[in-house]
């Protein structure tokens, strides 16, 4: 199985899957609208506050909003093409990851192609508040048009780094089998927290979201350089290496609890 | 093609702890209780084989079948598919396997039928012409053509089964492993499988390891069977001999013709050293039980004959699934 | 007594989760830990109204705590799941009305939610931020009725969107349409006062500031006692609408089949 006809064999995944979903036209648009709509409450429970105290530590609302939109953009990236690994608990309880080591391939190259997950209301949503405030920061100044094609790269690294954590996560599957609680905790907690400016929490809990789980990295980090011009260039590259650390150390860990699974079983 | 040989699995289950925060303590204990599945097992399949592999629940059967397909990495000994090893080999040797699990699909559950082909043949890099003619062969003798189109989560049971059966063909291997392939089906999908699984062996010379719990399966299929009890391996032969190895008794209802006299000896329940014993009288039915090992049927008829005239003999083998209940 | 059974047996249903769900405590008191630090990030560049930095901290902490009684109830109170399996039909038989029997059902578990969430929860913040607790003895009675008021709101509005499954397979919507409500109208991040003008005219035409704004503000010690009068309206009103949709729901199953 060469890399070429795996992803040629993850396209046909997306067209089938794209096709089939396209049966219900209507039905995926609307709820898909609704979704974006649903989700933009929690970012305008924010925009509230912003709006009536200006700023929260020196960040403005538009430079909030594209936090949440980089987060959630990168989210909905690694999400869409990765869900099973995020759902490795179901295949732990029913036995189903025996079905994938029965595949010619390694198993996370296995796991991905079951399923592609359209998510269309995050992609609006994320969309629009990317818009919204990059055209916002432009108008006042802040931005130039290169925030564009930098944001755009910090998502896809930003994207990395979010399924480096889920994997990592998952792996404790194979010792727990259950894995809500903790996903609880590194991705949707972390993913929250990180919505907001880092300086907010105390230097124990920015830390750790530096450093143990990275969701610093994904929008935090480089929004320094990229809306204010802090740090220098080398942020971009750095995130990149750091992207890549976090995939390798996670896959290591992964093959790691794989090794355990197969040799006590479930 | 398939060698076992003196393969083990311990499994080492924490002790659960009673008591107060004992999901915590649990985690982080330090006793083991050590569980042996499977004790030490070896056999050897020939290509071409059809083999029952059957046993109570609980017995190592699926252990056995998961360190077989590399899903499992045995505490010691060897497993030789083919000549290769599935742990160290594990890619190699699923190429050329094929895997039915019962009770779970292998197909993408909201995707039509014939979806789940086209990604599999990309998985297994089969190429275009292959493909269409085996699914050609497949749709033909499954009949699949009937759902071809239809989304995975709305098939029936049988439909599900025979797109299975199809997909785990569809790379051509030579060894099938099926994991209770008929369990939940009507008697007219059943029929329809084990037609579909005999040809395949006899026809294309697929070497087929099956388990289940339906001893019809085994009986219509299978040339040679296995039980595995407790870890071990407690029989492996035909299951001719099986049957015989057992000795579970033949039931023989004798109608005569005219008055009878049963000899003293065979009367009463308790007399264990004669081999025909006497189970019912009715009228002028009797029910007798023979063990057909110790006595042959020409004596049996013999014996019979000096009790009456006979008028109507009915022999009754012993029913497999007994003769199973005996060896587990 | 059958009603304290059916209570009783939820929250001895969740029992057996417990260590499970004192875990999931961690992560819960993450995110209002989180919002904690967004106020005292504020607090520090901005005055803070009548409740200053301190006060808003304590704001958090209790609708943080007040959820796991006002907000997250069953979805549907289990309707929608009845409707799938056709179990509604079984249900709408029993010589108990359809709406005390799941309301029996979700009491308990709230109580359970109070008991090994909210309270725990409430804890670590009071540890962790050095919150003080009321003053009065009176305040707590007001608040339980508050918070009683809450839940019960809570439970008719979820029965209304358990209801809506019978006409619709979309009930899903309504149930994170609530929830989206409660983020923008409870009071769940902002007090209700700081909103802009026209949304809190909204927020005050719906019952959703009974669900958190309302009893956050009578345990912070605020003379809001009248509010609870509003509570009871609404109270009224909610059970008015359930009692007409069980009707409803009643004859389309009639009709239907279920």
């Amino acid at each position: 199985m060469t890399v070429r006809s795996w992803l040629s064999l993850y396209a046909l995944l997306i067209r089938t899957s794209i096709k089939s979903r396209m049966q219900y036209k209507f039905n995926f648009i609307l709820a898909s609208f609704l979704a974006a709509l649903i989700q933009i409450s929690e970012f305008l429970m924010v925009a509230i506050v912003l709006y009536k105290f200006g700023a929260i530590q020196g960040w403005s609302m538009h430079e909030i909003g594209y936090l949440f939109a980089v987060m959630t953009l990168s989210k909905t990236l690694y999400r869409t093409l990765a869900d099973e690994v995020h759902h490795l608990e179901r295949y732990l309880v029913n036995g189903e990851l025996d079905q994938l080591l029965t595949r010619p391939m390694p198993v996370l190259l296995a796991l991905m192609p079951q399923k592609f997950r359209i998510m269309l209301g995050e992609v609006l949503q994320g969309g629009f508040l990317l818009w919204w405030s990059l055209h916002g920061m432009m108008a006042a100044g802040q931005v130039g048009w290169s925030a564009v094609p930098q944001s755009l790269y910090i998502i896809v690294t930003g994207a990395v780094i979010l399924f480096s954590i889920g994997l990592a996560t998952a792996t404790f599957g194979f010792w727990t089998t259950r894995i809500t609680e903790l996903q609880n905790l590194t991705e949707d907690a972390a993913r929250t927290a990180a919505q907001y400016p880092l300086t907010l929490y105390p230097k124990w809990m920015s830390s750790i979201l530096l450093i143990v789980v990275p969701v610093g990295l994904v929008n935090y980090v480089p929004s320094l350089y990229i809306l204010r011009g802090e740090l220098g260039a080398w942020v971009l590259p750095a995130l990149a290496g750091a992207a890549l650390l976090c995939l390798i150390l996670s896959l290591k860990f992964w093959q790691f609890g794989l090794t355990k699974y197969q040799s006590t079983g479930s | 093609m398939i060698e076992v040989s003196n393969i083990r699995k311990e499994f080492k289950t924490p002790v659960v702890k009673e008591g107060r925060f004992s999901g915590l303590r649990t985690l982080f204990t330090r006793e083991y209780r050590t569980k042996e599945a499977v004790k030490g097992i070896s056999f050897h399949v020939e290509p071409g084989e059809f083999v029952g592999y059957i046993g109570p629940n609980g017995a190592g059967k699926s252990t056995t079948i998961k360190m077989l397909t590399g899903i499992l990495h045995p505490t010691s000994g060897r497993v030789s598919i083919g000549g290769l090893n599935p742990h160290k080999e594990r890619r190699s040797v699923v190429n050329n396997l094929g895997v039915v699990f019962g009770q779970r699909s292998q197909l993408w559950w909201d995707l039509p039928v014939k979806d789940s082909y086209d990604i599999l043949a990309k998985m297994y890099s089969v190429d275009q012409a292959d493909k269409e003619r085996r699914l050609g062969q497949f749709a033909e003798l499954l009949d699949l053509r009937a759902f071809w189109e239809t989304p995975v989560r709305k098939l029936s049971l049988g439909q599900r089964m025979r797109a299975d059966l199809a997909a785990a063909m569809l790379h051509d291997p030579d060894v099938l492993f099926l994991d209770e392939p008929t369990i939940g089906l009507d008697v007219n999908a059943k029929r329809n499988i084990r037609h579909f699984l005999k040809l395949i062996n006899e026809q294309f010379g697929k070497t087929i390891l099956l388990t289940t719990h339906d001893m019809d399966d085994i009986e219509q299929l299978c040339n040679r069977v296995m039980v595995i009890n407790n870890g071990e391996l407690s029989y492996d032969g035909t299951v001719k001999s099986l049957r015989e190895t057992i000795g579970l008794p033949t039931v023989i209802t004798v109608t005569f013709r005219g008055p009878f006299v049963i000899p003293e000896q065979f009367q009463g329940e308790g007399n264990l050293s004669v081999p025909i014993r006497v189970t019912g009288s009715l009228d002028n039915t009797v029910t007798i039980e023979v063990n057909r090992r110790e006595m042959n049927t020409l004596d049996i008829f013999k014996e019979l004959g000096r009790w009456g005239e006979l008028d109507d003999i009915d022999m009754e083998d012993p029913d497999f699934e007994d003769v199973i209940h005996k060896v587990y | 007594m059958l009603y304290f059974t059916l209570a009783s047996k939820a929250y001895a249903r969740n029992l057996q989760y417990r260590g499970a769900h004192m875990v999931h405590n961690v992560a819960s008191a993450m995110f209002g830990f989180m919002y904690a630090c967004i106020w005292l990030g504020l607090g520090a560049d901005y005055a803070l109204g009548d409740y200053g930095t301190q006060g808003m901290v304590g704001y958090i902490a209790f609708t943080q705590a007040a959820l796991w009684v006002s907000s997250f109830v069953t979805n549907g109170l289990g309707i929608p799941q009845a409707v799938r399996t056709g179990h509604i039909s079984l249900d709408l038989m029993r010589p108990v009305h359809l709406f005390s029997h799941l309301m029996a059902k979700e009491w308990g578990q709230i109580a359970y939610q109070f008991v090994y969430k909210s309270i725990p929860i409430y804890l670590v913040y009071y540890v962790a931020f050095s919150l003080q607790l009321p003053g009065k003895a009176v305040t707590f009675l007001y608040v339980a009725i508050a918070l009683a008021g809450a839940a019960y709101l809570s439970i008719c509005i979820n029965y209304l969107i358990g209801a809506s499954a019978l006409w619709t397979t979309e009930s899903s919507w309504l149930y994170w349409g609530n929830h989206a409500m409660i983020n923008l109208l409870a009071g769940f991040f902002i007090p209700i006062e700081w909103l802009p003008g026209w949304l809190q005219t909204i927020a005050w035409w719906s019952p959703y500031p009974y669900l958190l704004y309302v009893p956050t503000r009578i345990y912070l010690g605020f003379d809001d006692v009248s509010h609870l009068w509003g509570t009871l309206s609404w109270c009224v009103l909610l059970t008015l609408a359930s009692l007409l949709a069980t009707g409803f729901l009643r004859r389309k199953v009639e009709v239907q089949g279920g």
